[in-house]
């Protein structure tokens, strides 16, 4: 196994149980982005292009934004009004 | 019940499951060096059989097409699903104010990021257009391309904000292009069948291997994947963001101070 695919497996590693057992919400959120960018590095060394561009932009891009506005729509808070 | 209880009963299960996983884990092929027999034979028939660089693009769109017409009615409902959802309790109307979160402060976007996200968001739309048309040379191809597209048109948002974004982004727009793109692909599918031949036979002119048209019907359900995908993306960015907009009943946050 190449140091690099073996540096970027103990990240990913680290990464995924930060997403986890961060508990903000908004932390979690940059802790997944990180995660995702990570998995997308990895998936590009194990020559897996394709699913690294995927998961670089549903990872990185889309499902953060998800979860930013999900936050965003509860602090607006629209049932009370 | 309670923590202790709950952690003994995993601690039973994991002990329970451990040798089958172990079992399973030792049978699985070495790290770093798994040539499957499918990927070897996909890559020595490829290139003669269908004049693709691609072997993923010929394996989705050509080959697979069949499971990826079902990903791509997925997708299709799934964005459906949720825009039902989503308008379903926020309703038709649209304001062209973004909401306000009471308590925060609201900073003016600085010319630097405007400037720095309307590049970006040029770029990475060409990048994304060059990515589905590629599909059946480099890596990539119809759904990475679609979703670049659409991470295009957030950075549009970064850049414009909420308004003048809305202004630009219609929603109709985007149902006619999903849907085409849907149809695009059960069409192409579907017209070998006329002409007697299998569903989703590739009967068009293969051209040339690593040219720009090559690959005959993968070219037509690449594109079909690339439209509906990025149409899709947009939709279900469009929707979610619609949710942070401001009420029509708000009133302007100048107008509460006076």
């Amino acid at each position: 196994m190449k140091a690099l695919t073996a540096a970027l497996l103990l990240l990913v590693a680290v990464a995924g149980p930060s997403v986890v057992l961060s508990r903000d919400p908004r932390r979690q959120l940059f802790a997944l982005t990180a995660f995702g960018a990570l998995l997308a590095a990895l998936f590009e060394v194990l020559q897996a292009p394709d699913v690294a561009l995927s998961e670089l932009v549903v990872g990185t891009a889309v499902t953060p934004l998800l979860f930013a506005v999900a936050l965003t729509s509860i602090a607006l808070d629209r049932r009370r009004r | 019940m309670s923590p202790g209880l709950r952690s003994l009963l995993l601690l039973l299960a994991l002990a329970l499951l451990a040798p089958f996983a172990w079992h399973v884990a030792k049978a699985l092929p070495q790290f770093g060096s798994p040539t499957a027999a499918y990927g070897a034979t996909v890559n020595a028939l490829g290139p003669p059989l269908r004049h693709v660089s691609n072997m993923v693009a010929a394996v989705n769109f050509d080959f697979r097409a069949l499971d990826t017409l079902g990903e791509e009615s997925m997708l299709f409902c799934a964005v459906t699903g949720a825009v039902v959802l989503l308008r379903g309790t926020r309703g038709e109307g649209t304001t062209q104010r973004a909401g306000l979160i009471p308590g925060r402060a609201v900073l003016a976007r600085s010319d630097a990021q405007v400037l720095v996200c309307r590049i970006a968001c040029t770029l990475t739309m060409l990048f994304g257009l060059y990515m589905v048309l590629h599909g059946t040379v480099t890596p990539g191809g119809g759904f990475q391309g679609g979703v670049i597209i659409a991470s295009a048109v957030l950075l549009l948002y970064l850049a414009e904000g909420y308004g003048p974004w809305r202004r630009l982004i219609r929603s109709p727009l985007l149902d006619v292009l999903e849907s085409l793109g849907v149809l695009l692909f059960v069409g192409a599918g579907a017209a070998p069948l006329l002409s007697g031949h299998a569903a989703m036979s590739n009967l068009m002119p293969l051209g040339h291997f690593r040219d720009l048209f090559s690959g005959g019907v993968m070219l037509v359900t690449n594109f079909a994947v690339g439209l509906a995908v990025a149409a899709g993306f947009v939709m279900l960015l469009l929707e979610f963001l619609e949710e942070t907009r401001a009420l029509q009943s708000d009133s302007l946050p100048d107008e509460a101070q006076r």
